[in-house]
Formats: C-alpha cells, sequence, structure tokens
C-alpha cells in the first residue's frame, strides 16, 4: 500500500515536472456508485470533430436535448484536435481536471490501451441497464469492449459509437466513361479497369504511402483472399496468424503485382493522405480505395461526376464502429455522462447523423433523402447485415501503423520483396502481441 | 582561551552568513532544476527499469532489460547513426557556411554596401529560426512533394522525366531532411559570428593589410583563433539540438520512409505514445540524456583547454 501511495506521489510530481516522462499512476480510482446522480452542475464535453462534420451536427442536436432536459447542468464543450486527445490522453487523464466525457479513437492500440491502463470507466452494467447493448449491432460492439489487456471483442464495455465508417472505392465517372470503362463489379473486372487506365497512360489508383491509405489498400486484398476467421485471428487473437499464409502472401503478392504494372504510382511512398485526396478530386487518378470520412468532403469539392461502390469481390471490409465517447475513470459528472450517450443513441440524433453521410449505427436510412448519402448509408448497413465489418490493419497492436506505412513503403519503393515485407510485419506484430499479452 | 574560541568561531560564522546572503538568489534555481530536471530524470529512469504500459496499469520490474534489449534494436541503432548525420546538418555544415557567410557579410557586403545591408541579409538567413517547425515543415513538404512539389514542377518542366521522390525514396529522404536542418539552421552560426566579428579589433586587421596580408590570410590568421570562444558556444549547442532533434522529422518524414530518417528522440517518442511502452521509451530516453551531457562535457573540456592554452600564450 504504502509503495503504491509513494509510486502515486512521484508520478504526480512527474506529471507536473516533465511530458516525456510521462507520469502517472495514481488518480483516485473513482470509488463510490457511479450510477448515483452526482448533483453537478456543469457537463464537460472533449471532442475532436468539427461542428460542420455530420458528427458535430448530431452532437449539436444532441447537447441541445440534453440542455432541455437537464435545465440546470451548463454544458461546456471543448474542442481538441485528434493527435492532442489521442497522444496526451494516458497524461491528462491521471488527473483530477478531466473532461466528464471524450471522444477517443477505438481500437486495441488506443481504448484499449486507456482501458487496460484503468483511466476509462467500464460501462458494462450502464450499457445493460440502458439497453445499448441490445440497440447496437454486434460488429459495432466488437470495439466498445475490451478486456484487461485492452484487447477488443470481448470483456468490460469502455465506450460507445454512435456511428459507423468503412472503406470502398471512390471513382471519378467522367474518366470512366471517357474511356468507356464500366465500373466493376468483380474482382476481375476491377483489375481489368486498373489496366485498361494504365494502358490509356493514367495511373488509375490515388494512394498515399506515408499514411493509412496504403495500408488500408493492402488490408482490403488480405480481406479479399482471406476469411472472418483471419480477422479473428488477426484483429482479436483468437490464433496464431501465419503471415507466410495464403492470404498474407496472395494479397501482399497482389499488392507488389500493381505497384510493379504501375496501378499505383512509384512516387507515392511520401505522400499522405490529403496528397491522395485532393489529387483524386484534382481528377489525377480516377479512383480512390478510401474509407467514408471522405464523403462529406467529396460532395463539397470534386467537380466531376463520381461515385462508390464496396471494394468487388470482398464479403469483408475494413471499417468499423466510429470512434467511441468514454467517460474518465476520475470524471465528477458520469451520471450526466451516461445520459449524454443514451440522447446520442435516439433516433432524432441518429437522423442528422444520417441525414448528414456521418453513418448512423441506429439508424434507418430510408428516412435519407439525398441519393448519395443514401446510398452509402446502405452500402454500410449492408456490410453490418453481413456482419462484414473487419477492422483497420493496424489495430491489433500498439505502434504497428508505423509498421505497416514503414513496410509498404519499402514495396512502393521495391526496396524490400513480398516476403521480406511479411517477414517484417510478422516480427512487429508478434512482439507487439506479447508485450500486449505479457503486460 | 577566550580569544582564541572567538577567533576561530568568527571566520566560520561570517561564512555561513555569507552562504544564507546567497540563498534567496540560489533557491528559485535549485528549486527549478530540481523540478524540473532532477525529479523527472530520476522518474525515467525508474520507468526504465520496468515494463509499464502508463497510466494506472501495473508496473513490473524488469531490471536493466530494456537497455539489453536496446542492444538488439535495429531501429534504434539506425535511429543513433542518423544522429551522427544530423550533426553534420546541423553543426558541421552550417558552422562552416555560417562562418563563411559571416565573414563575407560582415567584411566585403559590409564593407561595399553599408551595414543595413548586412544587416538585412542577416536577418533574412535568421528567418528559419523563428519560423515555427510546424509552419517550415508544411512549406518544405509542399516544395518536397514527389507528385505536386514546386522543384519537381520546375524539373519536369526542365524536361526530367523522373524526377527525385525526395522524401519518399530511402536513399534521398535522409539527404534531403539534411538540407532543410542546413536552412532551418545557418541563420544561427551567422548571426552569432557576425556579432563576434564585430568584436575583433579593427586595429589587428588593419596592421595584417598593412603588412601585405591578403583576405584569406587575415580570415585564418585573426578571424578564426578570435572568435574561437563563439565557435565553441555553436558547436555545443548546435550538436545538443542535433542529438534531440524532433521537430523537424516529425513533420518531414516521421522517421520513414523505411526508418531511413529515424532519430532517437523521435523513436523514443514512438515508444512512449504509440506502442505503450513506456519503460522502453525511457530507457532510449535516458540513453540520449547520457550521450548528449559526455558529449556536452567533452565540448567544454576542450573549450577549456583551448583557453587555457591561450592564456599560456600558445
Amino acid at each position: 500500500m504504502a509503495h503504491q501511495r509513494s509510486k502515486r506521489l512521484l508520478a504526480g510530481v512527474a506529471v507536473l515536472a516533465l511530458p516525456l516522462a510521462l507520469a502517472a499512476c495514481g488518480g483516485d480510482s473513482g470509488g463510490g456508485d457511479d450510477q448515483a446522480t452526482s448533483g453537478a452542475t456543469t457537463f464537460t464535453i472533449w471532442d475532436y470533430e468539427n461542428d460542420d462534420s455530420a458528427m458535430g451536427q448530431a452532437w449539436a442536436k444532441a447537447i441541445e436535448i440534453f440542455e432541455t432536459e437537464h435545465p440546470d447542468v451548463k454544458v461546456v464543450t471543448e474542442d481538441q484536435t485528434f493527435e492532442q486527445i489521442q497522444k496526451n490522453a494516458k497524461i491528462f487523464l491521471t488527473g483530477d481536471d478531466v473532461p466528464d466525457i471524450m471522444e477517443y479513437n477505438k481500437g486495441n492500440a488506443t481504448a484499449g490501451q486507456l482501458a487496460s491502463q484503468g483511466l476509462i470507466t467500464s460501462l458494462t452494467d450502464v450499457a445493460t441497464e440502458r439497453g445499448w447493448d441490445t440497440t447496437l449491432p454486434a460488429s459495432i460492439q466488437t470495439t466498445a469492449k475490451y478486456d484487461e489487456q485492452g484487447l477488443m471483442g470481448s470483456g468490460d464495455w469502455y465506450g460507445v459509437p454512435n456511428y459507423g465508417e468503412f472503406v470502398g472505392v471512390y471513382y471519378n465517372q467522367d474518366a470512366f466513361d471517357q474511356l468507356g470503362i464500366a465500373v466493376p463489379t468483380t474482382f476481375e473486372e476491377f483489375e481489368a479497369s486498373l489496366k485498361a487506365f494504365k494502358d490509356a497512360g493514367i495511373t488509375p489508383l490515388a494512394t498515399a504511402g506515408a499514411e493509412y491509405p496504403m495500408g488500408q489498400l493492402w488490408y482490403e486484398l488480405v480481406l479479399h483472399y482471406g476469411d472472418r476467421q483471419l480477422v479473428d485471428d488477426y484483429q482479436l487473437f483468437a490464433n496464431d496468424v501465419d503471415f507466410q499464409g495464403d492470404a498474407f502472401t496472395q494479397a501482399t503478392n497482389k499488392l507488389d503485382e500493381w505497384i510493379k504494372a504501375g496501378y499505383i504510382a512509384s512516387d507515392s511512398a511520401a505522400l499522405t493522405a490529403e496528397d491522395m485526396g485532393v489529387s483524386f478530386i484534382g481528377g489525377t487518378y480516377p479512383m480512390m480505395v478510401s474509407g467514408s470520412w471522405w464523403f462529406g468532403r467529396l460532395v463539397e469539392e470534386v467537380p466531376f461526376t463520381w461515385g462508390q461502390f464496396l471494394f468487388p469481390g470482398n464479403d469483408l471490409h475494413p471499417g468499423s464502429s466510429g470512434n467511441l465517447w468514454v467517460v474518465p475513470e476520475n470524471a465528477k459528472a458520469k451520471d450526466l455522462a451516461y445520459d449524454f450517450i443514451d440522447i446520442t443513441l435516439r433516433p432524432e440524433v441518429q437522423e442528422v447523423l444520417g441525414q448528414a453521410g456521418g453513418l448512423p449505427v441506429a439508424g434507418d436510412s430510408s428516412t435519407i433523402t439525398d441519393e448519395k448519402t443514401r446510398e452509402l448509408t446502405e452500402n454500410f448497413e449492408n456490410i453490418l447485415g453481413d456482419d462484414g465489418l473487419a477492422y483497420y490493419p493496424d489495430w491489433p497492436v500498439p505502434g504497428f501503423y508505423d509498421v505497416i506505412v514503414s513496410e509498404l513503403q519499402s514495396l512502393i519503393n521495391q526496396s524490400k520483396s513480398p516476403t521480406e515485407v511479411l517477414d517484417g510485419l510478422s516480427t512487429a506484430y508478434f512482439e507487439g502481441k506479447t508485450d500486449l499479452t505479457e503486460g | 582561551m577566550s580569544t582564541t574560541v572567538a577567533e576561530r568561531r568568527t571566520p566560520r560564522g561570517r561564512r555561513s552568513r555569507q552562504w544564507l546572503g546567497y540563498l534567496p538568489y540560489l533557491l528559485p534555481g535549485l528549486v527549478a532544476f530540481t523540478v524540473v530536471i532532477l525529479i523527472p530524470f530520476g522518474m525515467n529512469v525508474y520507468y526504465s527499469l520496468h515494463k509499464w504500459k502508463g497510466g494506472n496499469a501495473p508496473m513490473r520490474w524488469y531490471g536493466f532489460g530494456n537497455y539489453a534489449d536496446l542492444l538488439h534494436d535495429e531501429k534504434f541503432l539506425t535511429s543513433f547513426q542518423n544522429s551522427i548525420w544530423m550533426i553534420v546538418a546541423m553543426v558541421v555544415v552550417p558552422t562552416l557556411l555560417g562562418l563563411i557567410l559571416a565573414a563575407v557579410l560582415f567584411d566585403v557586403l559590409g564593407k561595399r554596401f553599408g551595414p543595413r545591408t548586412a544587416s538585412v541579409l542577416r536577418a533574412t538567413y535568421y528567418l528559419p529560426q523563428i519560423l515555427p517547425v510546424a509552419v517550415a515543415g508544411v512549406l518544405w513538404n509542399w516544395i518536397l512533394n514527389a507528385q505536386t512539389g514546386a522543384i519537381n514542377e520546375v524539373l519536369r518542366s526542365l524536361g526530367v522525366e523522373n524526377p527525385p521522390n525526395w522524401l519518399g525514396d530511402t536513399t534521398t529522404a535522409l539527404p534531403t531532411v539534411m538540407l532543410v536542418l542546413i536552412w532551418i539552421q545557418i541563420g544561427y552560426p551567422v548571426v552569432i559570428f557576425m556579432s563576434a566579428l564585430q568584436r575583433v579589433d579593427p586595429e589587428l586587421y588593419e596592421a595584417a593589410e598593412l603588412d601585405g596580408a591578403g583576405w584569406v590570410h587575415r580570415f585564418r590568421a585573426i578571424t578564426i583563433p578570435q572568435i574561437k570562444p563563439e565557435t565553441f558556444v555553436i558547436t555545443l549547442t548546435c550538436t545538443v539540438a542535433a542529438l534531440k532533434v524532433f521537430g523537424p522529422i516529425y513533420v518531414l518524414t516521421r522517421g520513414g520512409p523505411e526508418s531511413s530518417t529515424l532519430v532517437p528522440s523521435y523513436y523514443s517518442y514512438l515508444n512512449f505514445f504509440d506502442k505503450s511502452k513506456v519503460g522502453y521509451g525511457a530507457a532510449i530516453a535516458n540513453v540520449l540524456t547520457l550521450l548528449i551531457i559526455l558529449v556536452a562535457v567533452a565540448i567544454m573540456v576542450l573549450q577549456a583547454r583551448s583557453a587555457r592554452r591561450e592564456e599560456e600564450g600558445h
């Protein structure tokens, strides 16, 4: 006990003194009855969504309802940046000056870490009591639950998502029409369209090697050759993964083949996701494999006729719930946080999300008036209906994002063979898995 | 007898009173040093001896395991190798170029076009130093972008079909980052050297000129020895900055592609924040701290030796 207390004291000093020391431990574990009414007069929300995004609009609606139902409570919203919260959460959540509710990224490497570090509140009892466990589809719930080691898919509820996201293909209809290429519906047709564009002197796929896009394209291919069991093994550690097995090998060889064939620009290793989006919007590339988070921007900025389709021939797609609402362990008004989460899942808030293309997780796409938005939402509902969300490639272990980026840069630059890339991924994956499971 | 005791006591009492007199001036610094440096450093050493995810997660004693693991970590070794290149880019090249630029600005341009022109040029060289590194990073990303960057646009317009992938190729990324660092760094030695040159007695130059010494000869025989103290200061501060460089790497390459521009501070950060390997990240930071202390002490010893030699008239 004494050791624990002195550790807390020391850590507290370090938090104050040196950010690099990361600091921490300590912090009162909350105690008391989380369900009891706190009597708080202020409710603090931290999030990192733009006010005009679908989420921003929906949450503004949720705050409006919350304020009507809690007239004595003052709502304070603080805009953070994704990076700010992502990188610093484990430092500031050890203190007492924490928000009552906070948006946080989902996955083993993020929310899972906070859960295993005891920094966010278990929501299991509240989820059952308030019926969130029945409102949310099963594949959405995976990212809400984390075990003691911070691995998603089982254990307690630690966060609640109210929107979703998935990766698909955006295409430039005008470019397809100009060359008389049909929009592909199968994997073979997709490859044929890539070749047709290349033969016409156009690099078909917009991508970016310095950030997530290339990893997501690679993962689409892994999912093309893999199945749900592989996803469970890879993401949820159900069984050991063989990186030199069929699915990973075929996918990586295929990507290598596409790079060699010039379907992906050979100078894209240092490009960012923003570069990719801008070049697609600018009409340089006819196709872009990326997430639903681009949808709103494309609606606003794309000057040509465009469309979207799910990666052809895939039953599984990169995607998941959106980011989570988490309740810090040291939050003062947890009861209000639960009320707020409840409100975000109500039909009137979910409808705002849906109309703005925010992929509601408890909504009804038939009420969406805009055709493109309805198509996007229906695509998402189809994926959910088929249990087709396969999460993201960098989720299994902390730090894997950088490894995937680095290894796939080697593939773009042709400095490593597919086998060497898979060896690199395998080594980092198993090291990370050991760190995670052994603590 | 009593006199002897009184004689003995007085100096000691005076000494302790003297010490007390200085205390109010020393105390804030001591407290700040303890809170900001000593305790966190101690904590960092403590963390480095554990396996720990951070937060409220349990800590597991690991002894010197993290340090032993570092010895087999290729990325860690690569990051320190890259530090040598950072020293070339932030110390060696800027100091040499800065010296020449300062001398030319002070001696040639300043005399021919007036001190105001020299000041404007000096400020121009210093501009990258006051520019926030994030802004400089965005600026250089625009310039160096393989597909849309200004340099490659120019090269393409000149008929170069496959211009270099500056930050995306393992062979060009490190040299490109080094060039950006030189650009950022160059103003610092220029400013220091120019103020150092103002300190040099003009009579020395006049006497040398009368003896028929040319510019190069005067530069070697007068300028360089006279501004030696400033050269040591620049070498020390820039070497420390080069060893712990973080910002430019973060905004330009994030250590990539394929770890070719990884540096120790960024690698430590990756382990701390992305991998939640707090103990391992702490160990990297400690090795870096130790190295910086060793290098700083070595440079200071060299400086002291040089000053002593000068005093002795060598």
